[in-house]
């Protein structure tokens, strides 16, 4: 079930939080694991029992590795459930891309297995891993109750597209969390701003995106706007999500880790990375990267270190090359930085910016193209050697009908709405424009909400582009 | 309490808006888009575990969302003027009339249409006496695109095309006769009243003489036309109005699809789906028009689509019968079932939308 669709927004949603605030607190994560299981149930009805083993795999391992005496039994342990999650993830999400590889290199033809991908298996495959490494580690308790751990791994708001909750994170508010009006009505807010990224902006510029790919005479000029509205059209599509996320979130009761942090204003890809779905960079820096020795290493097994953390990080996004190419893309980017091409970043910001959108704009050239061949000819096309003229009459009239939405995404990607908005209303102490600000939020929260529905009742057009992670 | 409030607004109305989605009774149909709209899915064991269920519910609760209209109202308005596109859902509104952008130029559709003709033409036409002809309709782009600034056909090439590849047929151009007032504002039809002049350049250019003395009938019913449902934006309705002669008025019709006696216009046709259907009773495979007060033996054969559904009933004064085919319902192959060439006028006449998608026809 998406979000941004009628059936959760007006059906699931309201239903569910009737039923979450009216039960008593005890009930309350029983109501949050099966109203989890329903939500993951509407797009996938038989991946739920992959679900409901890998929760089970997480819970028994979590108690295995906390009762082992020795290092080695917990270790064991450890092992155990971790592959067993990496398992499932490679066989659903990776066997094809395997069996191709190994097609291509010994020229033999094993079938495909054509196995369909289980949402979201990506993310909760991830945190039930960090989970058991927290255990293993001893920063945290195993948990005991599988209806908790249930809730926390399937838990919906963060299920299909994260952010990446850390069991550490949300520990404490498993047990006892405190819920008060503000908070509410701060998720609800939070949540229909990123409802409107996702419905007003993200699919609108995904319209555009739809419409590159189909046209028959591109140009250029209509690769290198897809190019820079790809990026935007990522941006807002993901940080749209987990603004939801986030929103639901503190509606519940829990606060989950920010994803993003205006990544476009970033001066170099090292700046960039911790701005850009920081909670999955946070968790390959502490389960990969650090484990491995990260930089308090030889500068051999640094570079191997940074080349194996962004080949995953690639690799975690899709089963494709391109996807490697595409994280180890940023591997080359980020040991570039440790040069004094790095001090020259750091003096002259407007070559950064420059450096960094170039950087990013074509970096998701790479992880949009659905294949070698189509990465390649996408560069072509941008840097005109597919032969084709620089512009035409069908780019200038697809520039013009989005230009207004581009222009609100590029500005919408930056802080400045944010500031703008804490400028005039600077004086919040102020009785009458607290007021005054208390209904302006109000109004426009509503009227984004006519608005986004007004959307989702007119178009059919709502892939979440984060799915297929 | 600031929030307490503020919670309480927001979540009133989100929650008067899920109730009013839950309670408030399935409509059949869509009247501004002229379609069945989607009932609440069969629930069931194979349904549920393959997930058709899931969104058939979904088109369900697309379908039946209250205020329906409205919503999607709002949609094309931020679509068209907040957010300045230049069309929405691919329609654009300019002078007024709702337009549906056609783009870009399929010339092999093109060439596949005029493949079909010619396929008529060889295996029943050939060695007759009888004389093809051959015209196109432009759409509405044609007048407008370049004032709004929208992508449109090569309509110059389209034409080329057409007189290159349909060598069977001599060619008759209507194009200077029209302008954007001569088709409804919300439909992509053109309106009979404007196009006696049409008629009277068909006729001429066939060697026939039409019957100009015409009576002006107006329908007392608002036309919606196809467009109005699909740019979904406040437009007033247009007016239809049909013409009449002694000719017109004396024809006796025949719905050979159906084998049933039929009027040229049905007024009753106003109050479905397809109001258009009034001339000559709409997307019918073959009719023929026989009309008792001709001064001529000449007969013709029209090979059309919708469009000339309203041009037929105005030559009907200058020939003793006419037989209408619509190869897109009745493969061309077949025609030789149906009628027999001798020295009978044809006329191929196809607006430019049918032949850009010229797959649509046998």
């Amino acid at each position: 079930m998406l979000f941004s669709s009628i059936p959760f927004l007006f059906y699931f949603l309201p239903v569910v939080l009737i039923c979450y605030f009216a039960v008593p607190r005890v009930a309350k994560n029983v109501v949050l694991f099966l109203a989890s299981l329903v939500f993951y149930a509407w797009g996938e009805p038989r991946f739920v029992i992959v679900m409901l083993a890998s929760i089970l795999i997480g819970y028994l391992s979590g108690i295995f590795i906390e009762k082992a005496k020795s290092k080695n039994t917990k270790k064991l342990f450890l092992c155990i459930g971790t592959v067993l999650c990496l398992a499932g993830l490679a066989y659903f999400k990776y066997v094809d891309f395997f069996i191709t590889a190994f097609n291509s290199a010994t020229k033999l033809s094993v079938p495909l297995l054509k196995v369909a991908l289980p949402i979201g298996i990506s993310f909760y495959s991830f945190q039930i891993i960090s989970y058991l490494v927290d255990v293993y580690r001893g920063d945290t308790a195993a948990q005991k109750n599988f209806i908790k751990l249930g809730a926390y791994i399937a838990m919906f708001p963060q299920l299909i597209a994260g952010p990446i909750v850390r069991y550490s994170d949300i520990e404490k508010q498993l047990t006892d969390r405190k819920q008060n009006f503000e908070q509410v009505a701060e998720g609800i807010k939070r949540f229909i701003i990123g409802l409107s990224k996702k419905i007003l902006i993200a699919n609108v510029l995904g319209e555009f995106v739809d419409k590159f790919r189909a046209i028959q005479e591109p140009t250029v000029g209509f690769y290198w706007i897809y190019a820079v509205v790809f990026s935007l059209h990522l941006y807002f599509d993901f940080s749209g999500y987990s603004d939801m996320a986030i929103g639901i979130g503190k509606i519940l009761g829990f606060t989950f880790p920010e994803n993003f942090n205006y990544p476009f204003i970033s001066g170099s890809v090292t700046e960039f990375w911790r701005r850009w779905h920081m909670s999955l960079g946070s968790w390959f820096r502490d389960y990969v990267y650090i484990p491995l020795g990260g930089n308090r290493v030889s500068k051999i097994k640094w570079v191997r270190n940074i080349l194996i953390v962004w080949a995953l990080t690639g690799f975690w996004h899709g089963a494709d090359w391109t996807f490697i190419i595409w994280g180890l893309m940023f591997a080359l980017l980020l040991m570039l930085e440790k040069t004094p091409f790095g001090k020259l970043l750091k003096k002259c910001k407007p070559l950064a910016h420059v450096y960094l959108l170039a950087a990013i704009i074509l970096s998701f050239v790479i992880f949009n193209a659905n294949g070698l061949g189509q990465m390649a000819a996408d560069f072509k096309g941008l840097f005109g050697g597919a032969g084709i003229p620089g512009w035409n009459e069908q780019t200038g009239y697809y520039l013009r009908s989005y230009a207004v939405v581009i222009a609100m995404a590029a500005v919408g990607a930056t802080p400045l709405p944010k500031l703008l908005v804490n400028k005039i209303f600077k004086n919040k102490e102020n009785k009458t424009v607290n007021v005054i600000y208390s209904v302006a939020e109000v109004v426009f929260v509503l009227g984004l909400l006519i608005v986004c529905t007004s959307f989702l009742v007119d178009g059919s057009f709502n892939p979440f582009l984060y799915f297929r992670f | 309490m600031k929030y307490k409030i503020q919670v309480i607004l927001i979540a009133t109305f989100f929650l008067a808006l899920s109730v009013y989605a839950w309670v408030k009774p399935a409509d059949k149909i869509s009247d501004s888009e002229l379609r069945n709209l989607a009932q609440f899915p069969e629930v069931n064991k194979e349904k549920l575990l393959d997930g058709s269920f899931m969104s058939d519910f979904e088109s369900y609760t697309l379908d039946q969302f209250p205020l329906r209209e409205e919503f999607r109202t709002v949609k094309a308005i931020t679509s068209l003027y907040v957010f300045r596109q230049l069309d929405n859902n691919g329609i654009y509104i300019e002078d007024g009339y709702a337009v549906k952008m056609e783009y870009p130029l399929n010339t092999g559709n093109v060439s596949y249409a005029i493949g079909r003709m010619q396929n008529v033409y060889d295996k029943f036409i050939a060695g007759t006496d009888a004389k093809c002809y051959i015209s196109v309709i432009p759409d509405k782009n044609y007048f407008l695109a370049d004032e709004h600034g929208a992508l449109a056909l090569d309509y110059e090439t389209l034409f080329e095309t057409v007189q290159h590849e349909a060598g069977f047929a001599q060619y008759i151009d209507i194009t200077d006769l029209l302008n954007i007032e001569d088709f409804y504002c919300t439909d992509t039809h053109w309106n009979q009243v404007h196009i006696a002049d049409v008629a009277d350049r068909l006729a001429f250019g066939m060697g026939a003489e039409t019957d100009n003395d015409y009576t002006i009938n107006t329908v007392n019913v608002p036309f919606y036309g196809v467009y109005y449902g699909q740019a979904a934006l406040p437009m007033k309705p247009d007016t239809m109005q049909y013409l009449t002669n002694d000719a017109i008025e004396a024809a006796v019709v025949t719905d050979n699809q159906n084998g049933v006696p039929m009027s040229v216009y049905d007024e009753s046709k106003m109050s479905t789906r397809a109001p258009y259907d009034l001339f000559l009773g709409g997307s019918l495979s073959m009719i023929t028009i026989e009309n008792p007060m001709a001064a001529t033996d000449k007969e013709l054969i029209v090979f059309r689509d919708s469009f000339g559904s309203s041009l037929v009933p105005l030559l009907i004064s200058g020939y003793k019968k006419i037989t209408v085919f619509d190869i897109r319902y009745l493969p061309g192959d077949r025609i030789g079932y149906f009628t027999e060439f001798t020295d009978q006028d044809v006329l191929f006449i196809y607006s430019t939308s049918v032949l850009n998608n010229g797959n649509s026809i046998k």
